[in-house]
């Protein structure tokens, strides 16, 4: 068995020193032998899969049609449909109901006054929960307008007050029947795998023709982009349901749809609500890229800012973005789990039933009336708002003119130590042995389907001719990934240890999920020059949170008898780290690894921005050139290296599982 | 700082209020549906933009402006979900446009009457450092002025996203210059860089382009390389390297504005005001750095140029 | 047999594995080793059992002895491979699912092992939920419900949720849902497993008197042989997916089938389990007020060593049909196997 094992080991070690020396020297091999193939693929041998998928894209906008109706005609009636609702929410928040167009246009009705939003929050937070709740969701809206984000923050809610019902309630219809079709869910999987994966650059140009011009196009892809982690947490949640539940609800003589509406989901409500959340986040990550086809609101003034390089401006508006997600996200939960409960019956007047809603409907009649001769009722003062906008231009300036030196040497030390070889060996490495390389990882990891898979979709990447872009792609995400867990993992094992550790590195990493990247990238530029080394900033800020959140919820679930079993046998803290904690986290560590690659991944397309020449860059070319094939294909290499990983991470997590008898 | 103003694709008549008493009355028999003129993220398209349709409004049209990314526009102009794009760039856009009026379905209205320039910019203080600027020459002799840790002894040039073309490796090949191209993935990271280096005076060289902001607050001037022309690109024979083609200066080119086809048929008497609709780089300038420096709103830079060039705009609607 | 036979099972078999069917096909009843090659595990295997109207039947079994798995066959929760279950004598395997939705609603009430209340309604909600699935009137099916959470002692808990109560608590309000609809059958699955053994205790002497008070047709599931004993009018006890033996409680501790059912009588006090018609000495007669026949020896035993003669023992129907001597309870109480 040792022996084994070690001779198992020596294969490894050498199969790796292979791999690097071959990568380091790749191209001069190739040259020497006079096969400059191995290393780049030639153009002549590249599928032509951008044309033929331009041509179907073309086919399906222009051409496709069944009888009489096109399926251009379907889509705008989706998007018509869509349009409806999020037009009267936007009116009534932002634009006022107008009647007549352009000059003719008269104001029937302003917008609903801040005071009445914030006192509607208010009400809202207090009936969902309690006053805590309506003061901090009362605080952040506040915020909103005293820091003059208003307008751009009610457009960027419409557009949440609709994509989110649409997206969290389409994934939960979506996981019902997943759930209930068991070969659907199958078809399903690598379906959601794709939207999550591609970049929505890659899409953004067909759905454009799809949907029409504007804020619609917006929403659906931050639909299309929001909605898989939904699905997946529906069917995952319906299937944890205790099954003496589902015995219960059956022989309490439910019909399947009883059972599933009125047993299963009410019971896994708790679930369902995490994946509510993460469309939320999502969709307010999606803000940004979102307002560059026409949504507005708060992504706008963020781009808008920082094509100013207004850094304050944009950071303000950035945390605005944050303040909205954190009040919709908490008064999300408590609503969930208030209308969990049924309804207490209570009694008296209506209007003694139902006093907030009075209340606020008061404010709103006042605020509509009196609001034509005291302004103030109506919008919140300009005069008043506050900016910390300077602040944050002098902090950057302060550190870019004081502290630029010892920023140059930190990052020129990364470059020659760490970036740089990475990068040779990769890009150096022949494919065919990269390819063989994979195909063994899989089969080890997870027997021939797995390897099948590993050599399928790298041969895929190769013959679309973006090998050389795909490598790039892998170096950079692979460095981040590195140094995000490097990070991430020790500050989650301390959040997990040390409670207030813990609330303040949540907050830190919250914050930094929902700040949009962009409003960071900038900055990041100016100290550090545009260039690999700053985008690896901007994808290790993006993609730590999930390195840190699993670690701490890992080392947190390990159970307390194997802590006190350590504890009694004399461990000291940090043997009880090193011997139990860590390596009984490690399945839980490891699907967070899976995370930052998933987050890094999707990075790729905003560090392209700063102009690194990986996948990301492929995409945005193509966006930029509206050449809907080259951007398709793109995409898809970037999903399939997130699906290979992921797949890859799955069966080394599964391993690890079965190796601590956490599984079977 | 412009808030109501962009407020997405949702009706707004920002500029109805402008000046009410001079409405014009609408052209006879012409669509009251809205002309949709795209927005893009720069301040200069958006001043533009806005002119453009408080003209359009004088004259008695509905107009509702719409957020649309520059290239993705096309989309909308094509399908007539959007009307109206204020400024293509030839340096940037002629590729994205002779592909969409290939179509049939956008047409080129024209000039704007600004000229773009897009050229190596470097700041003032770089002039001590490399005397003989802004003669490209002086940059044999001073490249290492402009190199940082990574590039040394090569000069770095921030050029702009790759998307923008513009041929510097070539140049700097044909030229003879011992500099080192780096792209920039976007505008706002280019003057980043800009910013940055301005700040503690450091050695700085990218592409600028006008009408921009960045000239008008940073004090600094264009290199002049030999003068460009179709030739020079296409041949090597010609310029300053006989071997090698692109040994000369960056094309400049006019801003153009392009419609949907259908926009002739529906609204023709808007289709003339817009064909006639000029404004030049000096203006333009100006407006920009009233807007992005002294921190002016938008809509009131518009309303200024509105209310000081009544005659010109009156004129284009008579027509 | 006089009682009606309420619920019975023919020659029920549940394989799991891919070729289950088929090789209940090519060989109605298999043998361990056969079901062992074809790949299929055996959870319940040619199981007949037959359930009298107002009896309590218990199904008394280790882990893994399958029988959750029958009681769930017999209420067709899990789809037996083969056999039948006659419900009143109807194969309730042959009925489509509106016909089983309606037997479930009307005629059956299960009760689980951890509790399975729905943890988003209030004590009144969760016992009003099989009512409110029927769409029955409201303000009816709000006062039926009130009336079982009285009967089983949480009066005054109607608004608390599951997670404010204690686990005896919780299972209470499982009881009281599962008679709400007032079901002839009524199934317990372990229904007292999970809780401490002092509620344990309160909570059989609670099930006996609530029977005492409903007469139910009952399915007791439980793996506590001391459990069966107390509760149960017949056993049937279960090992590796076989009904070994079924049998009144003193039948099984007299007569054991095999050796495996006698490990577990070993350790129950035989005083508690056998009745004086067992030790009696039948058409004596003895002296002094009359004894029960169906009186548990430890109940009577201090009366009959007191005494120096025997006692008559009588039936239900008040005719002296034995006498039974100190000397016959002495060898029940310190004779072989009289303890644990």
């Amino acid at each position: 068995m040792i022996q084994r094992f070690d001779r198992r080991t020596v294969i490894v070690l050498a199969l790796v020193i292979v791999t690097i020396v071959l990568g380091y020297h790749g191209r001069d091999l190739s040259k020497a032998l006079d096969m400059r193939w191995i290393v780049k693929y030639p153009s002549a041998w590249v599928l032509p899969f951008k044309s033929v998928i331009s041509e179907a894209m073309r086919w399906l906008i222009e051409d496709a049609a069944i009888g009489p109706v096109s399926f251009t005609d379907v889509t705008r009636a989706i998007a018509w449909a869509i349009e409806q609702p999020y037009n009267l929410i936007l009116a009534l928040l932002a634009t006022g109901f107008v009647s007549g167009l352009g000059n003719e246009a008269q104001v029937i009705l302003p917008a609903v006054s801040w005071i009445v939003v914030i006192a509607a929050v208010l009400a809202l937070g207090h009936y969902c929960r309690d006053w805590g709740l309506a003061l901090l969701a009362g605080a952040c809206f506040l915020y909103l307008a005293v820091f003059g984000q208003w307008d751009s923050a009610m457009v960027t809610l419409a557009s949440v007050l609709i994509a989110v019902p649409i997206g969290a309630g389409g994934g939960l219809l979506v996981g019902v029947w997943a759930y209930r079709h068991p070969t659907g869910e199958k078809i399903l999987s690598p379906i959601l795998d794709l939207m999550q994966t591609i970049p929505i650059f890659a899409y953004l140009v067909p759905i454009l023709f799809m949907f029409g011009f504007g804020p619609i196009s917006a929403l659906v892809a931050t639909i299309i982009y929001a909605t898989p982690p939904m699905v997946r947490i529906t069917t995952m949640a319906l299937k944890a349901v205790d099954p003496e539940i589902v015995d219960f609800g059956r022989m309490a003589g439910t019909t399947e749809r009883q059972l599933m509406w009125r047993v299963l989901i009410p019971s896994a409500r708790q679930s369902l609500m995490v994946g509510v959340n993460q469309v939320i986040m999502l969709t307010l990550n999606m803000v940004i890229i979102a307002s560059m086809i026409g949504a507005g609101g708060l992504g706008f003034d963020v781009l808008a800012a920082l094509r100013r390089l207004d850094i304050g401006a944009g950071f303000e508006a950035g945390l605005a973005i944050v303040v909205l997600a954190i009040a919709v996200d908490r008064l999300s939960q408590a609503f969930a789990e208030r209308m969990g409960r049924m309804p207490e019956r209570t009694t008296g007047s209506f209007v003694a039933r139902h006093k907030r809603t009075v209340l606020v409907g008061a404010l709103l009649l006042m605020t509509w009336t009196v609001g034509q001769v005291i302004p103030l009722l109506q919008d919140y003062p300009a005069t008043r708002t506050l900016t910390t906008g300077a602040f944050w231009d002098d902090t950057i300036k302060y550190l870019n003119v004081n502290y630029f030196d010892q920023f140059e040497a930190v990052k020129v030390f990364f470059l020659n130590w760490f970036m740089i070889p990475i990068k040779k060996v990769l890009l150096g490495m022949p494919w065919p042995w990269a390819i063989a390389m994979l195909v063994l990882l899989g089969w080890s990891a997870g027997g021939w389907r797995l390897a099948l898979l590993c050599g399928g979709l790298a041969g895929l990447i190769l013959v679309s001719g973006l090998w050389a872009k795909a490598m790039v792609t892998v170096y950079l995400c692979g460095a981040s990934v590195v140094l995000a867990t490097v990070i991430g993992v020790p500050l989650g094992v301390w959040a997990a240890l040390n409670r207030r550790a813990g609330v303040a590195i949540n907050l830190f990493i919250d914050t930094l999920q929902t700040l949009p990247s962009f409003v960071y990238l900038i900055p990041v530029v100016m100290l550090f020059r545009v260039g690999d080394f700053t985008a690896l900033i901007a994808i290790v800020l993006y993609a730590l949170a999930p390195a840190v959140r699993y670690a701490a919820h890992g080392v947190r679930n390990v159970s307390g008898e194997l802590v006190e079993a350590g504890l009694v046998s004399g461990c000291t803290p940090l043997q009880l780290l090193r011997h139990i904690r860590l390596p009984l986290a490690l399945p839980e560590i490891l699907l967070g690894l899976n995370q930052t690659i998933m987050l890094a991944l999707s990075m790729l397309v905003i560090t392209a921005l700063v102009g690194t020449r990986d996948l990301g860059q492929e995409v945005y070319i193509a966006l930029t050139k509206a050449d809907i094939g080259r951007g398709v294909v793109a995409g898809l290499a970037i999903a399939f290296i997130a699906i290979l990983a992921d797949r890859l991470i799955k069966a080394g997590a599964q391993q690890a599982r079965i190796r601590f008898g956490l599984e079977n | 700082m412009f808030k109501r103003s962009t407020i997405g694709a949702f009706t707004i008549s920002a500029a109805a209020c402008l000046s009410p008493g001079l409405t014009m009355p609408v052209m006879a028999a012409e669509s009251t549906d809205p002309i949709k003129l795209t927005l893009h993220d720069w301040s200069g398209q958006l001043i533009n933009t806005k002119i453009m349709g408080s003209i359009l409004q004088e004259a008695g049209y509905n107009v509702e402006y719409v957020q649309a990314d520059y290239i993705a526009q096309f989309a909308g102009l094509k399908s007539g979900d959007l009307h109206l794009a204020m400024e293509i760039w030839e340096t940037t856009g002629r590729e994205a446009l002779d592909e969409a009026t290939a179509t049939g379905k956008v047409v080129n209205v024209g000039e704007t009457g600004l000229m773009a320039i897009e050229e190596w910019w470097y700041p003032s203080y770089m002039k001590d450092r490399c005397p003989g600027l802004p003669n490209w020459e002086a940059l044999k002799d001073c490249a290492e002025e402009f190199a940082t840790a990574e590039t040394d002894p090569n000069g770095r040039y921030v050029g702009g996203p790759v998307t923008w073309g513009g041929f510097d490796e070539e140049r700097v090949e044909a030229l003879g210059l011992d500099f080192e191209v780096v792209h920039a993935g976007t505008d706002a990271a280019l003057f980043a860089e800009l910013e940055s280096a301005y700040q503690r005076e450091a050695p700085v060289m990218l592409w600028v382009y006008v009408p921009h902001w960045a000239p008008a607050k940073y004090e600094g001037e264009f290199v002049e390389f030999p003068p460009f022309s179709a030739e020079c690109y296409s041949d090597p024979s010609v310029g300053v390297n006989p071997d090698m083609a692109y040994d000369c200066g960056k094309p400049r080119g006019p801003i153009w504005k392009a419609a949907w086809s259908g926009l002739q048929e529906k609204w023709p008497g808007a289709y003339d005001i817009i064909e006639a609709y000029k404004i030049d780089n000096a203006e333009m300038s100006a407006m920009v750095g009233e807007a992005d420096l002294e921190g002016t709103d938008i809509d009131a830079v518009v309303a200024t140029w509105m209310g000081a060039n009544k005659d010109r705009w009156s004129a284009w609607i008579a027509k | 047999m006089s009682a009606k036979i309420k619920l019975a099972c023919r020659n029920v078999w549940k394989l799991y594995g891919a070729n289950a069917e088929t090789l209940l096909k090519a060989n109605p009843s298999p043998s361990a080793d056969e079901i062992r090659n074809a790949n299929t595990v055996g959870a319940v295997r040619a199981a007949n059992i037959e359930i009298e109207e107002g009896e309590i039947f218990v199904i008394m079994g280790l882990s893994g002895s399958g029988k959750s798995t029958l009681v769930r066959c017999l209420s067709r929760l899990i789809e037996p491979t083969s056999g039948e279950v006659l419900f009143d004598g109807v194969d309730l395997l042959k009925a489509d699912g509106k016909a089983l939705i309606d037997i479930r609603r009307h005629k059956m009430g299960m009760v689980f092992q951890h509790f399975a209340l729905l943890p988003h309604l209030t004590v009144l909600q969760n016992v009003m939920f099989p009512l409110t699935i029927q769409a029955a009137p409201e303000a009816e099916a709000e006062a039926r419900a009130r009336e079982v959470v009285e009967l089983v002692g949480l009066k005054g808990r109607e608004g608390n949720y599951p997670r404010q109560l204690s686990g005896g608590q919780q299972q209470r309000v499982g009881i009281a849902r599962s008679l709400v609809t007032e079901p002839d059958l009524w199934f317990l699955d372990e229904p007292f497993s999970a809780l401490d053994p002092l509620i344990r205790r309160e909570m059989q002497d609670e099930f006996l008197r609530l029977q005492g008070r409903l007469h139910k047709t009952i399915v007791f599931i439980t793996h506590d042989f001391e459990e069966a004993v107390r509760l149960a009018d017949r056993i049937a006890i279960m090992k590796d997916g076989e009904v070994i033996q079924v049998a009144t409680p003193e039948k099984l501790v007299m007569n054991p089938a095999t050796d495996y059912v006698a490990e577990f009588t070993k350790h129950i006090p035989r005083s508690k389990v056998l009745s004086l018609a067992g030790l009696m000495t039948p058409g004596a007669v003895g002296e002094g007020a009359p004894l029960l026949h169906s009186a548990k020896v430890a109940d009577v035993a201090e009366r009959i060593i007191a005494s120096d003669a025997p006692l008559s023992v009588q039936d239900d129907a008040g005719q002296i049909i034995g006498a039974v001597d100190r000397m016959a309870v002495a060898k029940v109480l310190f004779g072989e196997g009289s303890t644990p």
